[in-house]
């Protein structure tokens, strides 16, 4: 991936998706997408693959149940057997419950802090829009100039029937993508 | 005959058939072994009720909740409401004839119980009155839900949903007194001296799990066949998979909530429903139920790819409808029965007459009114669902 981005932009969804579904079919890299709001069938578009954030949901979720368990195991059965009601130390529907908070637990907290990890969103992060109007009206689609054959002029034309708003050249660097 | 019948017009009279047949089989049955053919009829007509009821049920949450993602399929459930008439008139039958299984003071033994209230709460007559009003209620709102939605057809007047809003408000509430006293009576009663607390909702989650497997299958079926071809989406069941991967781990759940405190206090009378069930023979069919009902769907769902598969979708809605009839099983056998599980020809006779009066009864009703309620104003939104 090279540090040079093609910004383009649209006034509407239907015109970013067309352009999107374009692009990639023509092998295009896509290095993201903004707009104001959740677009329905972009993460297609764009090709993206299926979230990895549902596995690690459910591996938190069985560590917790599987580490709790243990843990309740531990203390009723071997470092502090407590008769109750004259059950087994062992007994384990007495378990369960906790068990299951944990694992419930231990999902939520995994799935929301591993998307902040992944997305790099912590507490005061500065805002770094590409465009000031993707909070608002425009659609905004970031194409990675990879390779030799980028031809600028061809992209344009392509993009040109899907009623493009703007196009612009922007650079990678630490502050965000520079003009 | 309208033109979404024609397909089906074989099927349904495979069915008929297969319906006749296990009938006459459990009627021999009925002379043989009168008890164990009971239970039996008692299993089938509880379980085609609460998928008649849970029609009636998820077309009255999803218009009180402004619901538009189901429109497009709301057929299939409105065909389920209109089944409550035939089977409901079917459970009362059976309830009529099996009053000595319901006995407040079976072989004589007038001292089971004094409290006055539940002396007068399990007089046989008071008993069987409820029935009749609980059967009847339900019918008439599911019918009226589905007469107003149907009307709807040819006017396309707005007025009519939010008619069917208000109708469902009513329902809603009819439902869920009459649905947890219903499931106490009918199932409960059948061991008057045990009692719990959380019976109605474990019912109800059995219900609700049931009637979304059936919907799935019957809206696969249908899709598959011709009148819901590109209507019902992989959106569509997408989301019907994820409300029953829900309604599973809500079964477990409730069935939990209800084992646990009683495994907990371990007073006899309480721990009288479990002994039998728990230890010795029944063991292994209660785990076999809780594989069936929350095991397999809770795996096989979890992935969504899962759940927008056709096949996947289709065998896990069977595993969860034969689950369904197992947990009715596993209600009412050791109590009727004994503490031997007994399976055999007049159990499959049931699941039979079970399948075949349910699939007749639906493609016939399906069939009265167009699949799709074409002027309902939400329709649009339906058709263009993106989960």
């Amino acid at each position: 991936m090279s540090d040079r981005r093609l910004l383009a932009s649209f006034d509407c969804e239907e015109d970013l998706l067309a352009a999107t579904t374009l692009l990639n079919s023509k092998g295009y890299r896509i290095v993201d997408a903004f707009t104001p709001y959740a677009v329905h069938g972009l993460d297609h578009a764009m090709g993206l693959k299926p979230s990895r954030l549902t596995w690690v949901c459910f591996v938190c979720g069985m560590v917790g149940a599987l580490g709790m368990l243990w843990f309740e195991y531990w203390i009723g059965a071997i470092s502090w057997p407590i008769d109750v009601g004259g059950k087994p130390w062992n007994s384990l529907p007495s378990n369960v419950p906790v068990a299951f908070e944990t694992a419930v637990l231990l999902a939520g907290f995994g799935s929301v802090f591993a998307l902040l990890g992944v997305s790099r969103l912590y507490p005061g992060k500065k805002v770094q829009p590409v465009l000031e109007r993707v909070t608002d009206d425009r659609f905004v689609l970031v194409l990675d100039e990879a390779d030799a054959r980028f031809d600028m002029s061809q992209v344009e034309a392509m993009l040109k029937p899907f009623n493009l708003a703007a196009l612009e050249e922007r650079v990678v660097t630490t502050e965000g993508l520079q003009r | 005959m309208t033109p979404a019948s024609a397909p089906f017009s074989t099927l349904s009279r495979r069915l008929a058939l297969l319906a006749i047949v296990s009938a006459i089989t459990l009627a021999i049955g009925a002379a043989i072994s009168p008890v164990r053919t009971w239970s039996n009829l008692l299993i089938i007509n509880f379980y085609l009720v609460t998928l008649g009821l849970g029609g009636a049920l998820f077309i009255a949450l999803t218009y009180v909740c402004n619901a538009s993602w189901n429109v497009s399929f709301r057929r299939v459930p409105e065909a389920l409401a209109v089944l409550l008439a035939p089977v409901g008139l079917g459970l009362l039958a059976v309830l009529a004839l099996g009053r000595e299984h319901y006995d407040w003071h079976p072989h004589g033994t007038g001292d089971a119980g004094t409290f006055w209230f539940k002396e007068m709460w399990c007089n046989s007559t008071f008993w069987f009155g409820r029935a009749a009003v609980y059967v009847s209620l339900w019918i008439l709102l599911s019918r009226a839900l589905v007469t107003v939605s149907r009307r709807q057809d040819n006017t396309g007047t707005l007025g009519l949903t939010i008619a069917n809003k208000r109708l469902s408000a009513l329902f809603l509430f009819v439902y869920a007194v009459t649905f947890s006293l219903a499931s106490c009576d009918w199932l409960m009663l059948l061991e008057p001296l045990w009692f719990s607390t959380i019976w109605g909702v474990y019912n109800f989650a059995g219900m609700v799990q049931a009637v979304l497997a059936t919907m799935i299958v019957l809206a696969l079926v249908l899709r598959s066949r011709g009148p819901l071809r590109r209507i019902f989406t992989d959106d569509h069941l997408h989301d019907l998979g994820k409300l029953l991967l829900g309604f599973s781990c809500f079964w477990m759940y409730i069935w939990f909530s209800q084992y646990m405190l009683i495994w907990y206090t371990n007073i006899p009378e309480e721990a009288s429903y479990f002994i039998p069930r728990m230890q010795g023979a029944w063991g292994p069919i209660m785990v076999v139920n809780i594989v069936l009902n929350w095991i397999a769907p809770f795996l096989f769902l979890l992935p969504r790819p899962c759940k927008r598969s056709e096949s996947v979708m289709m065998k896990v809605a069977v595993i969860v409808l034969i689950g369904r009839w197992v947990d009715l099983y596993v209600m009412v056998f050791p109590t009727t029965m004994g503490d031997w599980p007994v399976f055999g020809l007049w159990e499959l006779a049931g699941g039979c007459l079970l399948i075949g009066t349910f699939g007749w009864l639906f493609f016939r009703s399906f069939a009265k009114a167009a699949p799709v309620p074409s002027a309902d104003p939400l329709l649009g939104e339906s058709l263009h669902y993106h989960c």
